[in-house]
C-alpha cells in the first residue's frame, strides 16, 4: 500500500472516533497481513475505486458495536437492531469519507461505495493477492479494527 | 539396385513435400507488430479497418484504448503491442491505427497492430509448435509457426489471449480484458536449485563448528541467511574475522559483534544517493532497455535513497521513457519519510542537482521523479502486485531473509522480470538461479536474464 495513503486513514479514524465517542481513543502498532483474517462479528465495508482499487473493513465483536452504537446515539441499545447496525455504517462511512477527502487534498482520486454492514459469527474475510493494512484502535468501548486494502491500479 | 531404391525414396519424400506444401487448409491474416509477423486464424477475423478517434474509457487496462462505434455496435479496441510490452509508435489523436476487428464466441472487438498485410493460405500440417523460450510473447498465447515463402509467421491463439473466462490454471483471473495481463506476469519461473539454496553444511563449513554458530547467531541477531546468495563472501569473512580473534572469541555473543561483522557487506552507498562511481558501474552492467516505458520494482528500499538514484540514473539515461519505480518496504518508519525526502545541499553529489528543487527545508527531487516512484508500505512475502518489471533493484535486501522466503522471493524475481531484463542486487550477493548472466565487475553485482 502506498505510504502516502496510510496517514490519511490512520488519522481520520483517529479523529472521527473520537469526536463520535467522545473520549479517549488509543492507537495500537500497524502491520501488515495478506491471509484471510477472522472477522470479530459485526464488519462494515466500504469499497474503494478510482486510482486504485481495494476496501476498507471496519471490525469489532458485537458488544463493541452494541456500546459504540449507543454512545453515538445517546441511548442504550440493547440489541443490534437496524438503527445500531446503521449507527455503525455511518462510523464507518465517516471514516472513509474523511480520508478519502484528505487523500483528495493531496492529489488522489477515489471513489467511495455506499457502506454495508456483515454480522454473524465464525466469518472470515480473504483478499487473495491484497494485503491489508491493519490499524488497531482501543476504544473504551472495546477494540475496532480497521483494515484497509487498497492496491494501485495496473 | 539399392540406388534405384534410395532414388525412389527420395522422390516419394519429395511429392510428400510438396503435396503437403500445396493442401491449402488453414488460413490466416498476416500483420506486423515490431517488425515482426504474426498471424491470426481468419475464422476469428470479421474484418480489418482503419480507425481512428478513440473514446477513452477511464480506469480500464493499458492496453485497452477506449472503445469504438462501429455502425452502430460499441466494440472495445486492444493495442496488441501494449498487451505484449512491444514498442508502439505513438500517433497523434486524428491519425488512423489499422484495426483487426476480430470475433471470439460472441465478442467482437478491435485490435491494433502495426500494419495488416495479407491473408496467407498455408497448410494446417506445417504449424510447428511454439518454441518455450519465445522472448516478446508468452508462449500460452503462441499456436504455433509457420514458414510461409521464406517469412517465419507466429500465430497467435486468439482464443487464449482474450478467453473471456480462463480456465483451470488461472483461478484469479478477472474477466476479458484483464487476463491476459495476470498471465503475462506468469512467465516461465526459473528454477531454482533448492540444494544450493539450503542452509548449507558444506565440506568447507562443516570443518569448523564455529562458523555453524557464527551463521546461526547472524540469523538470531541480524536476521541475515546465509545460503548461496552469499555464501562466498561469508566463507571469506569467517576466515578474515577467525584469522583477526583468538580462538576463544571467534563467536558472536552480541548484537554489536553481530554488526561488526556484517560491516564489510553492506553495498556502497548503503543509506545515501549513490556516488557517481557506483551510479556509472550499475549503468554500464545494465542491457539497453528497448522499450518507451521502464518498470522497475525496488524490494527493501529502506529510506528510499536507493530508489531515488535509480531514478535519476534512468532518467538520465532515457529521458524520453516513462519509468515506473514501485519501491516497497515492510518496516513502516523508514519507508514513510521517503516520498518526501528532503536534503541539506552539501549532503548531495553533484550529479543529483539537476534533478532537484528548492522547497522550505531544503532540496526534494523533482516533481517528474517523485512522479515515476510508488513508495509502498508492503511485505515482499505477501503476493507481490507489481507487473512485468525491466529491472528489480534488491541490494542487501535478499540477505536479511530466512532461507526459505529467500527461495520465495527469488523466484518471485524470475515470475516478475521480463526476458532480458535485470536484477541488480548488493555487491557482495550472487544470484543463484538458472538462465542468468552476470554482467557486471566487482563493484556491482547485476544479472541479465536470458532473452
Amino acid at each position: 500500500m502506498r505510504v502516502e495513503y496510510i496517514n490519511p486513514f490512520v488519522e481520520s479514524a483517529f479523529n472521527v472516533m473520537r469526536e463520535v465517542l467522545q473520549c479517549d481513543v488509543k492507537r495500537g502498532e500497524l502491520y501488515l497481513k495478506s491471509t484471510s483474517m477472522p472477522v470479530m462479528g459485526v464488519a462494515a465495508i466500504v469499497g474503494l475505486a478510482g486510482d486504485v482499487e481495494g476496501r476498507v473493513l471496519f471490525d469489532m465483536d458485537k458488544p463493541t458495536a452494541l456500546k459504540i452504537a449507543s454512545t453515538m446515539n445517546g441511548e442504550d441499545l440493547a440489541s443490534l437492531d437496524d438503527l445500531a447496525k446503521a449507527t455503525i455504517t455511518e462510523l464507518a462511512n465517516m471514516i472513509t469519507a474523511q480520508a478519502v477527502t484528505k487523500l483528495h487534498e493531496l492529489g488522489f482520486r477515489f471513489d467511495l461505495t455506499p457502506p454495508a454492514i456483515f454480522t454473524g459469527e465464525n466469518m472470515e474475510v480473504s483478499n487473495q493477492d491484497v494485503e491489508a493494512l491493519i490499524v488497531p484502535m482501543e476504544t473504551p468501548q472495546g477494540k475496532v479494527e480497521i483494515n484497509v486494502a487498497v492496491r494501485e491500479r495496473a | 539396385m539399392s540406388v534405384q531404391t534410395a532414388e525412389r525414396q527420395q522422390a516419394e519424400v519429395r511429392d510428400e513435400k510438396k503435396e503437403r506444401a500445396e493442401k491449402v487448409d488453414y488460413k490466416m491474416v498476416t500483420f506486423s507488430l515490431a517488425g515482426k509477423e504474426y498471424g491470426i486464424d481468419i475464422m476469428n477475423v470479421k474484418e480489418i479497418a482503419n480507425a481512428g478517434r478513440f473514446t477513452y474509457v477511464p480506469n480500464a487496462a493499458p492496453f485497452v484504448r477506449g472503445v469504438y462505434n462501429l455502425r452502430g455496435d460499441i466494440i472495445s479496441i486492444i493495442d496488441l503491442r501494449v498487451m505484449f510490452h512491444l514498442p508502439a509508435e505513438r500517433k497523434n489523436d486524428d491519425a488512423m491505427e489499422s484495426l483487426l476487428i476480430l470475433r471470439v464466441d460472441d465478442h467482437v472487438f478491435g485490435v491494433i497492430v502495426d500494419n495488416i498485410d495479407k491473408v496467407v493460405g498455408v497448410s494446417r500440417a506445417g504449424i510447428q509448435p511454439p518454441h518455450p523460450i519465445f522472448g516478446d510473447i508468452n508462449v500460452k498465447y503462441i499456436k504455433g509457426i509457420i514458414e510461409n515463402q521464406g517469412k517465419l509467421f507466429i500465430i497467435l491463439n486468439v482464443e487464449k489471449l482474450f478467453a473471456v473466462k480462463s480456465d483451470d490454471e488461472q483461478p484469479e483471473a478477472a474477466p476479458v480484458a484483464r487476463a491476459p495481463l495476470g498471465a503475462a506476469v506468469m512467465a516461465p519461473q526459473a528454477v531454482i536449485d533448492e540444494r544450493t539454496l539450503a542452509p548449507v553444511a558444506g565440506a568447507a563449513a562443516a570443518a569448523d563448528v564455529n562458523a555453524e554458530f557464527v551463521r546461526e547467531t547472524l540469523f538470531a541477531f541480524k536476521r541475515f541467511g546465509v545460503s548461496a546468495v552469499n555464501e562466498a563472501w561469508f566463507l571469506t569473512r569467517y576466515a578474515e574475522w577467525k584469522a583477526s580473534r583468538s580462538e576463544a572469541d571467534v563467536q558472536l555473543r552480541e548484537v554489536a559483534e553481530a554488526d561488526e561483522f556484517l560491516g564489510p557487506f553492506y553495498s556502497p552507498s548503503t543509506g545515501a544517493l549513490w556516488s557517481t562511481e557506483y551510479a556509472d558501474a550499475v549503468l554500464a552492467a545494465l542491457p539497453p532497455l528497448q522499450s518507451r516505458s521502464i518498470n522497475v520494482w525496488n524490494p527493501g528500499c529502506g529510506k528510499g535513497y536507493e530508489t531515488y538514484s535509480i531514478a535519476c540514473l534512468l532518467r538520465r539515461a532515457y529521458p524520453e521513457a516513462r519509468i515506473k519505480i514501485w519501491a516497497n518496504d515492510s518496516d513502516l518508519l523508514a519507508i514513510s519519510m521517503a516520498p518526501n525526502m528532503v536534503f541539506s545541499p552539501e549532503s548531495v553529489p553533484e550529479q543529483y542537482m539537476d534533478m532537484m528543487v528548492k522547497g522550505r527545508n531544503g532540496l526534494t527531487f523533482n516533481q517528474s521523479i517523485r512522479d515515476s516512484i510508488f513508495f509502498e508500505f508492503h511485505d515482499v512475502m505477501n503476493s507481490n502486485p507489481v507487473p512485468p518489471v525491466d529491472c528489480i533493484l534488491c541490494r542487501d535486501t535478499v540477505s536479511f531473509l530466512s532461507t526459505t522466503d529467500q527461495n520465495k522471493l527469488l523466484a518471485d524475481f524470475g515470475e516478475k522480470s521480463k526476458h532480458g531484463g535485470a536484477v541488480i542486487l548488493g555487491t557482495n550477493e550472487r544470484l543463484p538461479l538458472d538462465g542468468w548472466n552476470r554482467t557486471s565487475g566487482e563493484l556491482v553485482s547485476v544479472y541479465v536474464r536470458e532473452a
